[in-house]
């Protein structure tokens, strides 16, 4: 459209679209920032130091709370990539009279509030008599993951279809080689997408961790969350900071692999 | 061999549907998700044991009491509240929001709508408990905002913004923008040019075009991202409790006080329920099921997926 430039609707709009995403990054910016102010008191700037980060690692309850964290968001994420994986493919190469309601508990699952589900968790648990603090966390948080990894995996096995499995099948392959030796390289970007998106949400989980968790498996959300008392320490604004520093790795890494996955997929479908 | 291979895999297959790679998934969720959630209706029925060795809930006698108890004057307030600051932030959410869809969908340069939808997402994607401490720091009456605003003769006493409702409003309003924003984006991006030109040649003006074609054809995405965000801030925990102080209580707090704290676990499970039934409620009544189900899907897929 010519003359598009000057358009004070499109300058409008556009300049409203910065303000918003300024607004969404300003609140991090300044935690980041103010997790380097040496001052006692953290809401007021005296001077740069990292002595809170000191602090937080020197704290042994915060060393043993990450490794809960890191440790539950593991085992979910591999029990959300084994459980999500065939799911996703089943919707989208079987699809049939059982895709409807399947879509619609994924729907429910991600529709619930998570509070509703955590008190359910932690009665269910407790009557199944499953008291492993660890399995708690992970098998809570793979509830909702399970759900991402499926709707990652269904969208990338509906881009490929299914012609190089069917060409590895009549070669001869045995159905569990096709998928072992086709199947799952041609998915690995969803895959393992799939699988750092699960980690990251376990990672950053409160509500679930807080009605799940055993006493002496505290993950590092519920820690942070009990330790601060109307007052931010500096040593929690460090501690938050560098929970964002994991996620923002899980979630890069996950973005990127995705977008390296569409690529290919589009080299595939516009092979001979 | 290949034989062997050939009948055992007709074996299975006689025992097994045709999609039996999505059954370790379904039977997981039946097994930790359906069920659960079915005890928490059975606890908001049953009682709290007397006996604690008895555990948290016994079923002696089954009774509506508790939900007697879960709707009595304190709760009945805070859940107005919840209603209140879930409504009025995902009202605020769309009218902030509809603008950045819409300019992200049709004013941006295609090769920069991914990166930035993915910018979006980013802050949703990463620490939540940081997003919402970040609103202490700004908002601390001996902060730096409190300071300016004074020195710029705004205000006369310092910024006494946190530990109230007010506080928790606008954590769930910047929580939840990018939820709202999503699905509306992806809405967007799906209306075919042609629509739109083809009402512009019919003589509509941008105006005429915009609320005859656009905006219809956005529906779907707006009642998936409206219905998703009301259903989170309805549901939230962590903003009341980090910026609410004693005066900002939503019914998650409530509940998590029953049920952690105080250790009523059947009211609190009766409280859980009531607050199913209102997000029950809401959904049916804004957008039919299917309606709400392709937008949610449509959502959790993403245009970065």
């Amino acid at each position: 459209m010519p003359g598009q430039h000057h358009d004070p609707v499109r300058l409008l709009l556009l300049t409203w679209m910065v303000l918003v995403f300024c607004f969404l990054f300003i609140p991090i910016l300044v935690v980041v920032l103010y997790s380097f102010n040496g001052g006692r008191n953290l809401y007021v700037w005296t001077e740069f130091s990292v002595r809170w980060y000191g602090r937080a690692i020197d704290n042994p309850r915060v060393v043993s709370a990450l490794f809960v964290s890191l440790e539950a968001a593991l085992i979910n994420a591999l029990i959300a990539v084994s459980l999500g994986v065939p799911a996703g493919i089943a919707l989208a190469r079987r699809k049939g009279r059982w895709t409807l309601p399947f879509l619609a508990l994924i729907f429910v699952i991600l529709g619930t509030p998570e509070l509703v589900s955590a008190i359910g968790q932690l009665i269910w648990f407790d009557r199944l008599g499953l008291y492993n603090g660890l399995l708690r966390l992970a098998i809570g948080h793979s509830l909702f993951n399970i759900a991402v990894v499926t709707l990652i995996v269904r969208a990338r096995a509906e881009g490929l279809g299914e012609a190089l499995e069917e060409a590895g099948a009549d070669l001869g392959g045995r159905p569990l080689r096709v998928f072992l030796r086709i199947t799952l390289p041609v998915m690995f970007p969803a895959v393992l997408a799939g699988g750092l998106l699960a980690f990251t949400f376990s990672f950053d989980d409160v509500i679930i961790s807080l009605f799940v968790q055993r006493p002496g498996m505290t993950p590092l959300p519920v820690y942070i969350l009990s330790s601060f008392k109307s007052v931010l320490r500096g040593d929690v604004a460090a501690i938050v900071v560098l929970t964002l520093l994991v996620s923002l790795v899980g979630i890069l890494t996950a973005a990127a692999l995705l977008m390296k996955g569409r690529a290919k997929t589009r080299t595939l479908q516009a092979g001979p | 061999m290949r034989l062997s291979a050939t009948v055992r895999r007709t074996g299975l297959r006689a025992i097994l549907p045709r999609w039996y790679q999505a059954l370790p998934a379904w039977c997981w969720w039946l097994f930790f998700f359906v069920t659960p959630i079915t005890w928490v209706a059975m606890a908001s029925l049953g009682m709290k044991p007397i006996d604690p060795s008895r555990g948290a809930v016994v079923f002696d006698q089954l009774s509506l009491a508790n939900y007697d108890a879960a709707t009595g004057n304190v709760f009945f307030a805070v859940f107005l509240i919840t209603i209140k600051t879930a409504g009025l932030g995902t009202l605020i959410c769309f009218l902030v929001g509809f603008p950045v869809a819409y300019a992200l969908a049709t004013k941006v340069p295609v090769r920069w709508r991914t990166p930035l939808v993915f910018l979006l997402l980013l802050p949703y994607w990463t620490s939540f408990l940081l997003r919402t401490f970040a609103w202490r720091i700004i908002l601390a009456p001996q902060g730096e905002l409190s300071d300016l605003l004074r020195s710029i003769g705004l205000m006369s006493t310092p910024l006494m913004i946190l530990d109230s409702n007010t506080a928790v409003q606008l954590g769930i309003v910047y929580n939840y923008l990018p939820i709202v924003i999503l699905p509306i984006y992806v809405a967007l991006d799906r209306i075919d040019p042609a629509f739109k030109q083809a009402s512009m040649d019919l003589g509509a003006g941008r105006l005429g075009t915009f609320l005859q074609v656009t905006l219809p054809l956005a529906v779907p995405g707006i009642v998936g991202g409206v219905l998703l965000t009301f259903i989170l801030a309805a549901g939230d925990y962590v903003v009341p409790a980090i910026l609410g102080g004693a005066k900002g209580l939503m019914v998650g707090n409530l509940v998590a006080l029953q049920v952690l704290a105080s250790q009523n676990l059947p009211i609190g499970a009766a409280m859980a329920m009531v607050l199913i039934g209102l997000l029950a409620v809401v959904v049916t009544v804004v957008g039919t099921a299917a309606f709400g189900l392709r937008s949610i899907v449509r959502l959790v897929r993403g245009p970065a997926l």
